[in-house]
Order: C-alpha cells, then sequence, then structure tokens
C-alpha cells in the first residue's frame, strides 16, 4: 500500500508544527496541513486523505461542520478530533457525525502516535496488508500466522457450549446468519464431542486464535478423542476445514467470505439502530403463563422514537434550500449517482412484487440488500439528507427482524408491498423535483414525512403503538 | 350523507396510511374519502368550485405549495371561510402552528399519528 495521507487541521501555525513534528515520526505517512474547515474541504476534494487530526474552534467553518461535510462526502476517512474544549455533548455530537476519536489538549504524543498506528493498521487491513506473523506457541494445526491473543471458553456443561455457541454466532454477520452452514457443522461437531467428551469433575476448553483472514477453533480435552460413527460423519462435512488429533479438534472459519463477515451491507455508512421494541407490560420473572402467552401472541408492542429519532423526525429547517440552488452546489458525480436510481425504479417494484408473489427470507433480502442499500449509500453521499437515509435504513432492519410475521401473515403482506411500493413512489418524486425539474423550494420536503411513513408501517405491519417523546398528539385551536 | 372528507399530501405513503386509517368510516359511508397529490391542483378545483369539501387534511411541506399558503388561499373564498382544515405535518414549532392558527385552520396533528387519533379527531371535527 502507498502512504497514508494524513492531514492536520489547526488554525493555529504552532499547534501545526508540534502535530506534524509528532506524526513525521510515524512511518508509511505522507503529511499535509489546513489552516482551517474550510480549507480541509477542499484539500479533501483533491488530496483525499486518509486520516484527519483536526480541530475544533477555528475561523470560517469550525472542525464540527468541517467533519460533518467531510464525513458526508468522504464517509471512509478517519477523522480524530484533537481539542483543548473538553465538552462531553460536543464529543457525542461529534461521535454521532462519525468521528472516530477525540484527543485532548495538551497533546500526549505517544497516545496520538499510538492511534494514528491503530487506525493505520486498520486502513492496511483493509487494503490486504499487514506483516506476517508467526506465533511459536500457536495452538491450533493449521497455521503459526496468528495474532496476539487468544480467546478462551472453559466449558463445564451444555450451557457453556451454549455461551460459545451464541459468541460465535453473534460474529457472524445477522444477514447471513442463515446461511452460516459451516458455523452450524462446526457447533454440531463441538457439542457432539462435548457430549461425548466430557466426563465429572472436568472441563473441556475451546481456545479461539485469529489470524486476519481466518479464526481456528481448538477444543482441547485432557484426554485423547474417541470418534464415535456421527462424530466422523460430521467431520467429514466439514471436509479440509477440520482437523482431530490426539485431544484437540480444530476447525478453522474464513473471517472475510460472505459466510463469516462481520460487515452488513446496510449498516455501511448509516447505521439504522434496530428497532427497539419492548413488550407493553413487563415481568420481571419471565413465566409462561396462558395471560403472557396471549399477550406475546397479541403482538402489542410500543415502539419508542428515541432521541435521535425525535430530531429527524422534528427537524425544521428553518432556512429553507431551493432546489436549484442546491443542485449547483453538489458535485457531477454525486448527481449522476442520483440518476442512476432511476435504473432502480424498476426492481423497487420487481422485487416487491416477486416477494409478494413467492414471500421468501431470501426475496425479503433481495429488496432490501439490493435495493434498499443502494438507495441508501446514494442518498447518504449527498451530506444533506440524514432523515431520509436513516428511514430507509430503519425500514430494512424493520423487515428484516419481522421476516417470519409477514411472510405468515398474506394480509400484511399484501399491505406491506403496497405501502413500500408507495414510498419508492415518493422517492422517485422527491428526485424529479429535487433533481430534475428543480422546482421546490425546499428540498427537505419529504424528509421527516417520508421517515414518518417508515414509522407507520411499522405501526401497522408490527402492530405496534407509535410513543414519542414529545407525543403532541392532536392539538384543536 | 356522506361528509366529504379531502387529504392533500405529496406523499402517496401517507395518503395510502390515513386511508387505512379511515377504512372503516369510508367503508360504511360515513364519509367520502378523496386525494391529492398537488395542492396547487387542488386549489384550482377548489376555486372553479368542481371540487368541494367538509373537511380538509393538509400537509405543510410539499414541493409545489406549502400547505399553510393552501389554507390561506383557500380560507380567502367565502365559500370555504367556515369549513374546517385539519393539519397534519411532522412540524411541530410553536411558530408554525401559532401561523396556522392565524390562518385559521381548526387543529394540528402531529406525525406520524394513530389510527385512533385520526378517527377520533375526524369524528369530533364533522360531528358523526
Amino acid at each position: 500500500m502507498e502512504d497514508l495521507r494524513l492531514l492536520i487541521v489547526d488554525d493555529v501555525e504552532d499547534n501545526r508544527l508540534v502535530l506534524n513534528a509528532i506524526c513525521k515520526k510515524l512511518k508509511g505517512f505522507n503529511i499535509k496541513e489546513a489552516v482551517d474547515g474550510l480549507d480541509a474541504i477542499a484539500v479533501c476534494e483533491k488530496w483525499h486523505p486518509h486520516i484527519i487530526l483536526m480541530d475544533v474552534m477555528m475561523p470560517n467553518l469550525d472542525g464540527f461542520e468541517a467533519s460533518k461535510i467531510i464525513k458526508s462526502r468522504f464517509p471512509e476517512t478517519i477523522i480524530m478530533v484533537v481539542t483543548a474544549v473538553i465538552d462531553p455533548h460536543m464529543e457525542e455530537n461529534m461521535s454521532s457525525i462519525g468521528v472516530a476519536a477525540y484527543v485532548h489538549k495538551p497533546i500526549d504524543k505517544e497516545l496520538i502516535r499510538f492511534k494514528i498506528q491503530n487506525f493505520a493498521s486498520v486502513l492496511r487491513l483493509k487494503a490486504g496488508q499487514h506483516t506476517k506473523l508467526s506465533h511459536k506457541n500457536a495452538l491450533n494445526p493449521f497455521s503459526a500466522d496468528i495474532r496476539n491473543f487468544r480467546t478462551i471458553f472453559d466449558i463445564n456443561d451444555a450451557e457453556g457450549m451454549m455461551d460459545f455457541g451464541m459468541w460465535i454466532l453473534s460474529r457472524c454477520d445477522t444477514n447471513v446468519l442463515s446461511s452460516c452452514i459451516k458455523v452450524d457443522s462446526m457447533i454440531q461437531l463441538f457439542y457432539d464431542l462435548m457430549r461425548h467428551g466430557i466426563h465429572e469433575d472436568n472441563c473441556l476448553s475451546i481456545i479461539v486464535e485469529e489470524s486476519f483472514e481466518e479464526i481456528f477453533l481448538t477444543m482441547k480435552f485432557d484426554h485423547a478423542i474417541v470418534m464415535k460413527p456421527k462424530t466422523v460423519e460430521l467431520v467429514n462435512d466439514l471436509q479440509f476445514c477440520c482437523i482431530i488429533r490426539e485431544n484437540i479438534a480444530c476447525v478453522r472459519l474464513e473471517i472475510n467470505n460472505k459466510h463469516f463477515t462481520a460487515h452488513s451491507p446496510l449498516t455501511t455508512n448509516i447505521t439504522a439502530k434496530p428497532l427497539h421494541s419492548e413488550p407493553v407490560s413487563k415481568s420481571s420473572e419471565p413465566k409462561e403463563t396462558l395471560e403472557n402467552i396471549q399477550e406475546f401472541q397479541s403482538d402489542k408492542y410500543r415502539r419508542t422514537i428515541d432521541a435521535n429519532e425525535q430530531e429527524l423526525l422534528r427537524q425544521s429547517f428553518v432556512h429553507k434550500t431551493a432546489a436549484i440552488d442546491y443542485v449547483q452546489e453538489i458535485g457531477g458525480d454525486v448527481l449522476d449517482e442520483i440518476r442512476d436510481l432511476e435504473s432502480l425504479d424498476e426492481e423497487w417494484k420487481e422485487k416487491l412484487h416477486t416477494f409478494e408473489a413467492d414471500p421468501t427470507i431470501e426475496n425479503i433480502y433481495q429488496f432490501t440488500d439490493r435495493v434498499l442499500g443502494v438507495y441508501i449509500r446514494a442518498i447518504n453521499n449527498l451530506f444533506e439528507f440524514t432523515a431520509l437515509a436513516y428511514a430507509l435504513a430503519s425500514l430494512g432492519t424493520f423487515m428484516k427482524e419481522h421476516a417470519d410475521g409477514i411472510i405468515s401473515d398474506p394480509e400484511k403482506l399484501k399491505t406491506l408491498v403496497m405501502m413500500t411500493e408507495h414510498l419508492g413512489a415518493d422517492l422517485v418524486s422527491w428526485r424529479e423535483h429535487v433533481f430534475e425539474l428543480r422546482d421546490t423550494a425546499d428540498i427537505h420536503y419529504l424528509d421527516s414525512s417520508f421517515f414518518s411513513s417508515c414509522m407507520q408501517i411499522e405501526q401497522i405491519i408490527g402492530s405496534k403503538e407509535i410513543v414519542a417523546n414529545d407525543d403532541d398528539g392532536m392539538e384543536f385551536f | 350523507m356522506a361528509k366529504r372528507v379531502i387529504i392533500v399530501d405529496d406523499s402517496r405513503a401517507v395518503i395510502a396510511t390515513a386511508e387505512l386509517a379511515l377504512d372503516e368510516m369510508i367503508s360504511s359511508g360515513v364519509i367520502e374519502f378523496k386525494s391529492y397529490l398537488n395542492p396547487a391542483e387542488l386549489l384550482g378545483k377548489l376555486q372553479s368550485g368542481e371540487e368541494n369539501f367538509d373537511l380538509l387534511i393538509s400537509d405543510v411541506n410539499m414541493p409545489e405549495m406549502n400547505g399553510l399558503d393552501l389554507a390561506r388561499e383557500i380560507k380567502k373564498d367565502e365559500r370555504y371561510k367556515t369549513k374546517p382544515i385539519l393539519v397534519l405535518t411532522t412540524e411541530s414549532s410553536n411558530d408554525m402552528k401559532m401561523a396556522g392558527k392565524e390562518i385559521g385552520v381548526t387543529g394540528w396533528m402531529v406525525k406520524p399519528f394513530s389510527d385512533d387519533k385520526l378517527v377520533k379527531s375526524l369524528k369530533m371535527v364533522l360531528g358523526v
């Protein structure tokens, strides 16, 4: 990988000199400076830095506004805020726009180098470059190229095994959980070995070692493993991914293939929080009484609108931006990407109708990932329409989480398809008014309304009561 | 006789949601339900006498025309001066509400709305 580009943004020359001197000692960096937020954006447009050290209080455009714009246009850029201002509220705001780290002045040079090195390692890893490792004490028989840590599970019983199963599944991408065949086979094998291999007064360990591409799960007994016919079958299923030798059984799983990855297409740039649902009445001790079961079956849930969503919903754009002015400001590339969405209009309908005709998990994912995912990325690349992107991501999450309920209820399915088709038409109309006709006096006319419609869908399909903190309801004059 | 309820909102999804919420009132013949995506089109039809309503439900932020401007224009017309207009919007600032009140809108309902609240509000305003 070529040298990483590091940009130092500070209006005070002395501060820039100090930071430059600190960073110069790091190998593999090309360093530039900017004197304020506006200058930083200009440098980003031309130079595309990997990492930015950003001051907050600056003339012309402060660090917060500059970071917001940079993260919207270049979401991959890592921004570390370096400031003398100690303000938890500001840190929270910075974090919400995607700032990766916050460093207080006076500068701890070792700490700042350490943080930069960490981010640099992640960037190099993403580019497929990392230093080859050779760990002398690797336990797994597959590779000595493992990282300098291990995760160890001491397992005494089936419950401990379940904890391990939960841990490994939680590291799978939830979008492809249903296709984690290899992980499932591994869990079955380990469960089978545990049942036959664990005796009273002893326990077994599962030691997890990781390289940058693979994860090695080694089950270690204090006695030699005896293979039962069923165990042999399970090992054969795993083929070359499993080795059983004396008292250890080891399975290797790839981290970056589609069956075992921590990357979700819907959460690339914007995080749609999983819908936060709670039963209306909570019992401190779960009891399977008839009443509880009926309450659960009635599916009467409450969808609480959190503070962030509240803000997105209620934002009133006092200074309206006309479409004609807005489109002039944005780059041609971004505009092209929005125009490309036209090709998705038919797909939006087609994928929905396919799902309606053949309601399967796969078909719902075809819509959420192939259609909604593309839309979210394109809208995210504009830095103005956070509520729209959030609403779409939230809708995708809702559809996935409620897929079973939707699939099994033809009425819900029909309503969801109808409503989602309307949402698609609303987006087509929004694109026309903002980007093609450019005739609207307020580019944000759809934002909160669209988000609200997505919530109404949750209300209708999920049988949820929407509860806002500032629930105004109806006000008569 | 069925009361004529018109909703004007640029969003097809909002119109569909309201129609679902009012389904029972529509199917039982208590109300006639008509929707418009474009406020300017509705205004034109109201002014020419081609359209009429017993209750208008209007969004605020729409691409062609602001819902409060629409209400203001409608209220200028003697035929609709006393007809109720409900605003259905995500806007909840007091300034906006005050502007609505001054124009003469009857009530302000914030999205997302619950079906019950919408139905109750309609029944109350229409006296049905």
